[in-house]
């Protein structure tokens, strides 16, 4: 502290009070901070209640009162910017007390506002947000099945424990999935791969359709969805929640909790647990063997958030062990053939929590490290560090008590750091700016004693992104990003000697060689993409009702390694699939419309999309090939064109103040250009209603759901011959594994009942009957529909707290 | 400036982690395909002690016939071996024999109707043979193919047909057959 100059000030500011005879010459000093940033608040007002003993804080946020007789004091601090603090003081002898005010309180209140509801990420594209909460209330099902309510967003399931989002067809690596600001990075190439997530410990869920968010990646083609904790409250408090799940089908439960402590100086500490436990689920006529489902998934969060500057620092683990339907596993074609003209799984046997072979076993760990800080200029400097380890296991049924030993064990380690600058303004412009490096690291462990599905490789990628909005009025905004990424695959990968002189690699490739051991040649495929992508888009507003978004999104995907180098048996299907080392990147076009009614007592929107995508990336049945299992279709990845187009529908009207009506569709239109077919696995015609009762007095609430698909009639056709011996003769049969299953619907009922409703606790019971009707169906994006029907009747009750 | 400060940071973080990664990972291992099965090998003895080896082997795919003569009775040994690494075959039938609870070959024929039961030294589960020793008996003249299987965890063992016996099929694979009177 600065002596003089603090003498010069305590004179100039300060003021004595020497009525009294007695000795008063204690003092009491200090420095009066900002508690965000720590910065000195100058010119506060510092006195003792009931005297006139005051004192100004100087430059430093100093201030001094002499002079004062021992005794109880109330201590004022005023300041015009700051909430008045008020404080209760014994002063025996003198002393120094220092105190942190809350400074801007009226701009940092904005800041914690706009910042509580998720902040839109393009404001040209539409976006669908849910809040957790309301998805847990719709059953216990994966995070990825409560997007169904959201048009133009669908599931592709694999049985009922895995399932993946999809997006206007898309899936895989065409959508990508990011938590608390990284993208998630497991094995999502596969169909039959669930993302390692559990969708509890977020608060929010947002899901934008095309790669519009840039800030995360412009490879995204079908969308992307953002997982998001809410910004914490810079307050004492303490509060949690907690939901218990038990369901009928499949004979568990769920069981969620977190809790979250916050403090005033902007410290937060979170801590969140999942648990799942499911037997066999059972079809409306039969059960489905081997299905059962676990997982145990728990997180910690903590961090300092200051409103100008903080970190944050998180850890998750996620591990899952999914059954898969028993009478799914199949060795050969003749063995898909009977089970497709079967009615029923050819294995059911008695109920059990046991979870065999076939199965997978998933294992996601994420550690990471996020720092911000906001300038003077209400600019946001961000950076991060992100780690992932993801071990993925699968499971069959061998001989030789092999069973145990995983026939698939990749283990896949990613390294993330993100930089970025944002909220940079000039005039009515705003701009950010970033950049992300990423590692990658996938070991496929040899000793599962079967040839690796993917290779051992490194994945390197360094990405910068610039984005910029224009925005005048409140009834216009034009945006525009860019974003140029280079990614490099540097893998080692054993070919066949007789494929890869087949494939004419040799000829091609013949650079990538190491070395020949026996029948195979080990080889180092190194490849290099650049991929730019780039979005555009107005959104304006007509009226103080209507608004029309329109957007341009060009986003290029480098392919992944499954396209690329897959080589080997895929069990559920019965195929072999060979990747491509010739494949380019992947490069779509895709324009986005939207207008929608957002106030007033029917509220709509309407969301076409048209795009083109030029070599897209496929799979597609070329030739037979023979094996000891008989001969086997050859699935081989290609490219082509597409074109898509589709709308998204979603309305909601409020026909009183008890009755809510609410109705949506959606439709998707996939063509394969150059062969002149209809793209596999694109989502029929599907709608929902739901109708919500709430009575005017009364703590319950009832909602009634229907959903409609149609059946999907634009396919393509893969189907393909096996010979049989039937009756003493060798007959041809065809495999139809093309034709889609006809339309369905289903009933769903909810009812809550509000059990306390307290400041202190919020307790809710629901009850839940899914499938009401019992009704069969088979679902075109369900793999196993192959094999069985979905499931029946399961009913449900929840019981929820908040505290 | 201090930002540019930051962004250099992350610069040097980036390179600090690719320096750490820039060595190139280790050569993989070779996988040793354990369940593997290359070859199909039928052993047929007639009752006077002659006998016709029928070798099916996935890379030659060959098409060796094998001949029969009409109502007399054939003892047909079956094996599946691993050859992958030919300086040491693996005899993948001892695993069957092993799992024998878990296992069944059977042989399916087409245009040729031959009688198949359990030989006497077959390997048994219980009562039931495994059919890897078996008698064969042609009851009429013909050419045609049998299919051999071996079937993982069948789940209708004394089912008649491939599609009543149910399980998941580890080898088919089809051999000419002929049967002379």
């Amino acid at each position: 502290m600065n002596r003089p100059l603090f003498q010069i000030f305590f004179l100039s500011l300060s003021w004595f009070n020497l009525i009294n005879g007695q000795t008063c010459n204690l003092s009491l000093e200090g420095t009066i901070t900002d508690l965000h940033d720590r910065s000195p608040i100058i010119g506060a007002l510092v006195k003792l209640e009931g005297t006139n003993y005051f004192s100004q804080t100087d430059f430093d946020g100093n201030y001094q009162l002499e002079g004062l007789c021992p005794g109880k004091y109330q201590i004022i601090i005023l300041h015009p910017e700051c909430p008045t603090v008020k404080k209760r003081i014994n002063i025996q002898t003198s002393q120094v007390n220092n105190f942190d005010l809350e400074h801007h309180i009226n701009e940092l209140e904005e800041i914690i506002l706009s910042e509580k509801r998720i902040s839109k990420l393009r404001k040209s594209v539409q976006e669908v947000s849910l809040d957790i909460g309301d998805i847990n209330s719709y059953g216990s099902n994966t995070m990825v099945e409560a997007l169904s309510y959201i048009s133009g967003a669908s599931v592709l399931k694999t049985g009922n424990g895995i399932a993946k989002p999809a997006i206007h067809g898309m899936y895989g690596s065409r959508v990508g999935i990011v938590t608390d600001d990284f993208r998630q990075h497991d094995q999502e190439w596969g169909p039959d791969h669930a993302p390692n997530i559990d969708f509890n410990s977020f608060e929010t869920i947002q899901l934008i359709k095309g790669a519009a968010a840039l800030k995360y990646g412009g490879d995204t083609s079908g969308g992307l969805i953002i997982l998001s904790s809410s910004r914490k409250q810079l307050k004492d408090s303490l509060y949690g929640n907690s939901n218990l799940i038990l369901e009928s089908n499949g004979k568990g439960g769920k069981i969620t909790s977190m809790l979250e402590k916050t403090y005033s100086n902007g410290f937060f500490v979170n801590g969140q647990f999942t648990a799942k436990q499911f037997g066999d689920f059972h079809a409306p006529r039969y059960l489905l063997s081997n299905t059962g489902l676990r997982e145990a998934d728990f997180s910690i969060k903590l961090g300092k958030d200051k409103i100008v500057s903080g970190w944050k620092f998180g850890y998750s683990s996620y591990a899952v062990e999914t059954g898969i339907l028993k009478g799914a596993h199949i060795g050969n074609v003749e063995d898909l053939f009977y089970s497709l003209n079967s009615d029923e799984p050819r294995v059911i046997e008695d109920f059990s929590y046991q979870i065999g072979a076939p199965k997978q076993q998933g294992k996601h760990q994420k550690i990471s490290f996020s720092y911000f800080n906001l300038f003077k200029n209400q600019s946001k400097f961000e950076w991060g560090y992100n780690f992932q380890v993801n071990d993925r296991k699968e499971f069959d049924v061998r001989r030789g008590g092999r069973t145990e030993i995983p026939a698939i064990d990749l283990v896949l380690k990613t390294h993330n750091i993100i930089g970025s600058l944002s909220g940079i303004n000039i005039e009515n412009w705003t701009f950010e700016l970033g950049i992300n490096g990423l590692l990658q690291d996938n070991f496929s462990d040899p000793n599962t004693g079967i040839k690796r599905l993917i290779p051992d490789y490194l994945k390197y990628e360094a990405g910068a992104y610039v984005l910029g909005n224009f925005q005048k009025s409140n009834f216009f905004i034009w945006e525009w990003g860019m974003r140029l990424d280079q990614i490099v695959i540097d893998a080692k990968k054993y070919y066949d000697l007789s494929v890869w002189s087949e494939r004419n690699y040799s000829v091609v490739f013949s650079d990538f060689e190491m070395q020949k051991t026996g029948s195979q040649i080990l080889t180092n495929p190194k490849l290099f993409f650049l991929n730019f992508s780039a979005q555009t888009g107005i959104s304006s507003k007509i009226g103080d009702r209507f608004k029309i978004n329109a957007s341009y999104v060009l986003s290029q995907r480098a392919p992944n390694a499954s396209e690329l180098f897959s080589d080997g048996l895929h069990h559920s299907i019965a195929a072999i699939e060979y990747g491509s080392l010739s494949l380019q990147k992947e490069i779509s076009h895709k324009l986005l419309f939207s207008i929608s009614k957002e106030k007033g007592s029917i509220i709509w929107s309407f969301e076409p999309f048209i795009s083109k995508v030029y070599d897209y990336i496929y799979i597609e049945p070329t030739r037979l090939e023979q094996t000891i299992r008989g001969a086997f279709p050859v699935w081989e990845y290609n490219a082509t064109d597409v074109f898509l187009t589709g709308i998204d529908f979603t309305s909601s009207l409020s026909i009183n103040r008890e009755f809510k009506f609410d109705l949506g569709a959606s439709y998707t239109y996939a063509q394969d250009l150059q062969n002149k077919n209809p793209l596999i696995l694109i989502p029929p015609l599907n709608s929902y209603q739901k109708l919500k009762y709430t009575p005017r007095e009364g703590k319950w609430d009832f909602e009634i759901v229907h959903h409609l698909n149609a059946r999907q009639k634009r396919f393509p056709n893969s189907n393909f011959q096996v010979n049989l011996i039937q009756e003493g003769q060798l007959v041809s049969e065809t495999v139809d594994i093309s034709t889609p299953p006809p339309g369905f619907q289903r009933l769903d009922l909810y009812f809550s009942y509000n059990l306390k409703n307290r400041s202190s606790l919020k307790s809710q019971i629901r009850i839940i009957a899914q499938n009401l009707t019992n009704s069969e169906y088979r679902d075109y994006l369900n793999r196993m529909r192959f094999y069985s029907a979905d499931l029946g009747r399961n009913l449900q009750v929840q019981l929820n707290f908040k505290y | 400036m201090k930002n540019i400060q930051n962004l250099f940071k992350i610069k040097i973080m980036v390179l600090a982690i690719s320096l750490v990664y820039s060595c190139s990972k280790d050569d993989p291992d070779a996988v040793n395909q354990q369940e593997y099965i290359s070859n199909v090998v039928l052993k047929v003895q007639s009752s006077d002690g002659s006998s016709q080896t029928v070798n099916w082997d996935i890379s030659e795919q060959n098409t060796q016939s094998i001949n029969l003569k009409a109502n007399s009775d054939y003892k047909v040994e079956v094996s599946f071996l691993n050859n992958s690494d030919p300086s040491d075959i693996d005899d993948v039938t001892l695993e069957v024999i092993e799992e024998a609870d878990q296992h069944q070959v059977f042989y399916e024929f087409a245009s040729v109707s031959v009688d198949v039961t359990s030989a006497s030294d077959d390997v048994k589960d219980g009562s039931r043979g495994v059919l890897i020793k078996s008698i064969w008996n042609a009851s009429a003249s013909g050419a045609g193919t049998v299919r051999v299987y071996l079937i993982h965890q069948p789940t209708n063992y004394s089912g008649t047909t491939r599609e009543d016996i149910g399980g998941f099929n580890d080898v088919s694979i089809d051999i000419p057959i002929t049967i002379t009177d």
